[in-house]
């Protein structure tokens, strides 16, 4: 039985944003604007030319639905789903890890205390851990599965990144929330406070949005796009021996 | 009060989810958390910390070292079998309990409670105050010590530090050495002149 809640192609976007705010960014990470009227979601991916199915199961993970179902996907969704990385990668990168660091600045500024100081060193450095990661991604990963894809295509048909395969991958894959967490509960527990009420808070609901955020990403990365990516791999295997 | 946090993994949409439902109507259950593959399993259990996992037991037929690794490696988890069909005794035998799907909410409650108190007797004592042991392991981590100068300066062994450190982390929320570091110059543990 399909419950009321449940998202499926019919369900309008409005009214899962209404009570799912942070399906926006799923959509930003589509490169979809609001308004979107009362469209459903069939109607937006036709639009956009996204798989039904990916998004259903992408926008369940926004909803905080655990369980991904067993998706059947296809060399053209991995690219799909590299562009929605990437798209995350720059939110990340250009928006709101910046927009902490400022508030951690400005926080700095007014609260004087020494341990805030720390707290800048503490996020720069942490920023730059991210920041290699994603370059690592950018740079590395995501090029790879688009070869894979343009293989499975037959467009391109020479070795192509052949030191390189998904395992690498999954060994460089580190845990970058970890940090975020410390911070919170810094913020929440420990740091002291000097009329710095309505900073921190600020703070704490962009380290609460980027760490929703960053969970689901790694899930996408980890129960869908690498599975896929693997899948992609042992095709050619399969064709080489 | 301590918190609850339960993970169901099933291959069965009809048995994860019933078994959730019925759980979560339960008074000291904190959370429960779905999986409906293995990975999934492994997933969350790297990001989240569970005190009670609940499977069917063929994942023990098909997932054999896995589940012997994780083990390991989350000793403080009870992990408990959900029987629908019958499985061999000697393989219901290798869980720390056995929940069946016969079993009605008032049942599945005092068993789910009188497992969890066993394991909360184990680490019960003070959640929040770090004690004067883990304030020492934390103290020379926040000076940049590494596991092996810290057992040494203090005269234990590498895994008693390596346990204190999981109970500050426990207690405190913080993981990163660089954030322990913060905590311990809030807490006055070290000043700054020295770091």
């Amino acid at each position: 039985m399909m419950s009321k809640n449940d998202i499926h192609p019919e369900s309008k976007l409005s009214e899962i944003i209404i009570s799912h705010p942070y399906v926006i960014l799923l959509l930003e990470h589509f490169d979809i604007s609001l308004p979107v009227q009362d469209l459903s979601i069939a109607q937006i991916c036709k639009q956009h030319n996204i798989n039904e199915a990916l998004f259903v199961a992408f926008t369940n993970l926004y909803c905080n639905k655990q369980s991904i179902p067993s998706l059947n996907l296809t060399s053209d969704d991995a690219i799909t789903i590299t562009r929605f990385l990437a798209a995350s990668h720059r939110y990340y990168s250009e928006q709101i890890y910046p927009e902490i660091m400022q508030l951690i600045e400005q926080m700095s500024q007014q609260n004087n205390h020494r341990e805030m100081k720390l707290v800048s060193v503490f996020f720069a450095d942490y920023f730059k851990e991210v920041t290699a990661h994603l370059d690592y991604e950018n740079q590395i990963f995501h090029p790879y599965v688009e070869c894979l894809v343009e293989r499975d295509k037959g467009i391109i048909s020479k070795e192509i990144h052949i030191n390189y395969s998904v395992s690498q991958y999954k060994d460089h894959h580190d845990d970058i929330e970890m940090k975020l967490t410390d911070l919170k509960n810094l913020l929440i527990k420990y740091l002291p406070s000097r009329d710095d009420r309505l900073i921190r808070r600020k703070l704490l609901f962009l380290l609460s949005e980027v760490e929703f955020d960053l969970n689901i990403h790694s899930k996408i990365e980890e129960l869908i796009l690498i599975p896929l990516a693997i899948q992609l791999e042992n095709k050619f295997k399969a064709v080489r021996t | 009060m301590k918190q609850t946090h339960i993970l169901i993994l099933d291959d069965s949409p009809v048995v994860r989810e019933g078994l959730k439902s019925l759980l979560d109507s339960m008074r000291n259950v904190h959370s429960v958390s779905i999986a409906g593959t293995f990975e999934e399993l492994m997933h969350l259990l790297e990001r989240k910390s569970f005190q009670m996992v609940l499977m069917s037991p063929h994942y023990l037929l098909t997932h054999q070292s896995q589940i012997q690794q994780l083990r390991s490696q989350h000793n403080s988890i009870k992990w408990i079998g959900v029987q629908y069909s019958l499985f061999p005794e000697e393989l219901l035998n290798k869980f720390d309990g056995v929940v069946e799907v016969f079993d009605d909410q008032e049942r599945l409650s005092a068993k789910l409670n009188k497992w969890l108190e066993t394991a909360s007797d184990e680490d019960s004592q003070s959640r929040e105050s770090l004690s004067k042991r883990e304030e020492d392991v934390l103290r020379l981590l926040a000076l940049g010590k590494s596991n092996k100068e810290i057992a040494d300066e203090l005269n234990i062994s590498i895994n008693t530090v390596i346990t204190h450190r999981k109970n500050i982390s426990q207690k405190t929320g913080i993981k990163s050495v660089s954030g322990l570091t913060i905590y311990a110059v809030v807490q006055n543990l070290i000043s700054l002149d020295n770091y």
